[in-house]
């Protein structure tokens, strides 16, 4: 659990980075916030992946040995894909509801980095939604710790839950898009609820909102500066694929899909970047 | 002792120069952010953070004292840049000097080039000894005449005056980047130098200010694909067709500008296989290259990264010939460097002038030096509280564990705050000149 607090703070760190380097003088430089948005990435694995403890810190290692498909396919034989779980976690209370939808994505995240030759839009589609769970998880995990509330025993039942419901949209591939619409509205409603919290909360998301738009702003040249989400959450798609030749393709198209989606579901944040 | 090899030889401070105390008002634009000796040792130029050149000559050698070398001096003082604003993105560009690089010599006046963010100027410093006197139309105070009390014409005469040192700006080379430049380098064939921003590498002929050449572009189709920036560039010594460039990703890459115009493809490229054992959060960020040069000889390449200096050899793309620790105690503190930006440091490195030492910066204002040779290193200070003017320098150590000696500084104590960047190594001499904050130290070698 040490890493999961450290990985946080390390993400809360980065992201001020982030947000501070929109107000630097000078403007914003771009190879300090590759480096933060790397740093944020691998915190932000850990943090969500440390529910598999050791397992996925190797398994995010060796990546670059090509062993992932093993430590996968033990995973996936350990849950068995049920859509029954699905709904559960949908239907579930809300600070579950945040985590393990990301921890879902996580786990396909970590899958589809190895499998290139699976469908690249699935995986693009699952990062991005990771990105925005995440900080979204970031303002909730922030509250929670202000609050001093017991989420954390919670989240061991769950697991298990969400890990018996992670495999169904693997197999599944591109139509997978229904579910994670599904999931996009999710954390849309917990997106809301989670605004109409304390203001520390709303500052953090505030401040996200804000490093996206630095992400955004130091791409001079971006046109779509409505999309601010998907860029934040595609940069990392792009970051977190090693086989760049294939996803760089489909990535945009997916990008765009989602985009759309995200747009229409995540009304709070463009409030909060309107206002910035 | 030996005079061949600085080890042996203590290094004495020659002159404990208080920079900018004597010369600026404000102290934000104190901090030294570049330093850089012409190609002949004779000058010695820093920027600054506001936007400041100071150039410093040695003193040439006086007879009556043959075992004083000459002193550096103020030579020259000039505003290189000044903070801009950029309307269309409404966004302030820095006046801080990035990097200056010396044109070699080639009649009575020096040139350098100074660089901030976004634009290179092209200076001119020349002596003035003369000036002309005796007009016709303006009096001795500059005033015009009354063209009808004008009764003879006189030729104007030079005549003989008080030394006066100036600085001109004789080319400006602008608006060829979108990104925050980091390197400039001056072509071995004395007619080209390129600049380099975190995704381009543009080339420009001395002479022609409104052009330039894109030779090398690494920004991606869709910005949000970009996984690595160009952290520095630097030109062949010799082969005027062959520079490098570094990486964020730890990675150089040797280019010829034979192959083609767009040297995106590179001829060779350098990189280490990372070590998964030392695997982090911050591997990325300490394993990006702050600073990339050329040997002298132009055999050998060095590169820093957060903790260590590597040299590599041309001809070995796989692996780092030799690879020195700078300051591994940090390892175990990357977090907390994170978290307070000192892992973002950009550290640079010089060689020797027979490239037989190298020398980089650390923190609590400890400089090191590795002599490639006797694989020996020594940790030196730059503070004033431990110099005095022709004291010997003492070797200084960080104790890592365990029980620390008297004279030893434990990892705890050091100060984060007092950094050492820039350092610049006299061309031919066992000179150095060193950066600490808004101090410019000069030591060198002790004279049996």
């Amino acid at each position: 659990m040490e890493y999961k607090v450290e990985a946080h703070r390390i993400m809360s760190i980065s992201l001020g980075k982030i947000y501070n380097s929109r107000v630097q003088r000078g403007g914003i430089k771009l190879h300090k916030n590759l480096l933060v948005s790397l740093v944020l990435r691998s915190a932000r694995q850990v943090y969500l992946s440390d529910y598999y403890s050791g397992a996925c810190l190797n398994a995010a290692q060796s990546e670059r040995e090509g062993n992932e498909w093993d430590i996968t396919d033990t995973e996936r034989e350990k849950f068995p894909p049920s859509t029954t779980e699905c709904d559960r976690v949908e239907s579930s209370e809300e600070p579950q509801q945040n985590e393990r939808p990301e921890k879902e994505r996580e786990y396909r995240e970590n899958d589809d980095e190895v499998k290139s030759d699976q469908a690249d839009c699935t995986s693009t589609l699952q990062q991005e939604q990771n990105q925005n769970s995440s900080l979204d998880s970031v303002a909730k995990v922030s509250s929670e710790t202000l609050q001093e509330t017991i989420k954390e025993p919670k989240e061991s039942p769950s697991d298990s839950a969400l890990a018996e419901c992670d495999s169904t949209p693997e197999a599944n591939g591109e139509s997978h898009q229904p579910p994670k619409t599904h999931v996009c509205s999710n954390r849309k409603r917990s997106a809301e609820e989670t605004e109409s919290g304390d203001s520390p909360k709303k500052k953090t998301k505030v401040a996200s909102s804000n490093a996206k738009e630095g992400e955004e702003a130091e791409e001079m040249d971006t046109s779509n500066v409505s999309n601010l989400i998907t860029i934040f959450g595609s940069s990392f798609s792009g970051l977190l694929s090693k086989d760049d030749v294939k996803p760089e393709s489909e990535a945009e198209d997916s990008g765009q899909l989602c985009c759309d989606q995200m747009l229409k579901n995540l009304n709070p944040w463009s409030t909060a970047i309107v206002a910035f | 002792k030996n005079e061949i090899s600085p080890f042996g030889v203590d290094f004495e401070i020659l002159v404990s120069l208080v920079y900018i105390k004597a010369l600026l008002c404000s102290v934000a634009a104190d901090i030294i952010s570049t330093v850089e000796f012409n190609s002949t040792g004779e000058l010695l130029a820093t920027g600054d953070k506001g936007g400041r050149v100071v150039v410093f000559q040695r003193e040439q050698e006086s007879k009556n004292q043959p075992h004083r070398r000459g002193e550096y001096n103020v030579y020259s003082t000039f505003q290189s840049h000044e903070p801009e604003f950029d309307y269309l993105k409404s966004l302030e560009i820095e006046e801080k000097i990035n990097k200056i690089r010396w044109l070699p010599q080639q009649n009575a006046a020096y040139f350098l080039l100074s660089t901030n963010d976004k634009t290179v100027k092209l200076w001119k410093i020349s002596e003035r000894d003369k000036r002309p006197e005796g007009y016709n139309l303006k009096d001795e105070d500059g005033r015009i005449r009354d063209p009808t009390t004008i009764t003879t014409l006189r030729v104007p005469v030079l005549q003989p005056m008080d030394l006066m040192v100036e600085a001109t700006p004789r080319r400006v080379f602008s608006n060829a980047h979108t990104y925050h430049i980091n390197s400039i380098s001056v072509n071995s064939d004395y007619e080209t130098f390129m600049s380099t921003d975190d995704l381009r590498i543009n080339l420009w002929n001395l002479e022609i200010t409104n052009r330039s050449f894109n030779i090398v572009d690494i920004k991606p189709a869709n910005m949000e694909e970009l996984t690595e920036v160009i952290t520095a560039a630097e030109f062949h010594p010799h082969q005027c067709n062959t520079f490098v460039y570094s990486s964020s990703k730890g990675s150089i890459r040797l280019c010829d500008m034979r192959a083609s115009a767009l040297c995106d493809n590179h001829s060779k490229f350098f990189e280490e296989p990372e070590d998964p054992s030392n695997r982090s959060f911050f591997s990325e960020i300490i394993s990006s290259i702050s600073d990339v040069k050329f040997s002298h000889s132009g055999r050998y390449l060095m590169t820093r990264d957060y903790l260590t200096v590597k040299v590599w050899d041309l001809n070995m793309e796989s692996k780092p010939l030799e690879t020195y620790q700078v300051h591994d105690y940090l390892r175990s503190k990357l977090c907390s460097l994170y978290e307070n930006d000192c892992i973002f440091d950009k550290f640079e490195c010089v060689w020797n002038g027979s490239d037989s030492v190298i020398m980089t910066g650390s923190y609590n204002n400890f400089f090191r030096m590795f002599d490639r040779n006797t694989k020996r290193d020594v940790t030196l200070e730059a503070s004033r509280e431990n110099s005095k003017p022709r004291a010997i320098l003492k070797p200084r150590k960080v104790c890592v564990g365990g029980k620390r000696r008297k004279d030893e500084i434990s990892v705890d104590s050091l100060d984060f705050s007092k950094k050492i960047i820039h350092t610049a190594w006299h061309p031919s001499e066992n000179i150095i000149a060193v950066a600490a904050t808004n101090n410019l130290y000069i030591f060198q070698d002790k004279v049996n």
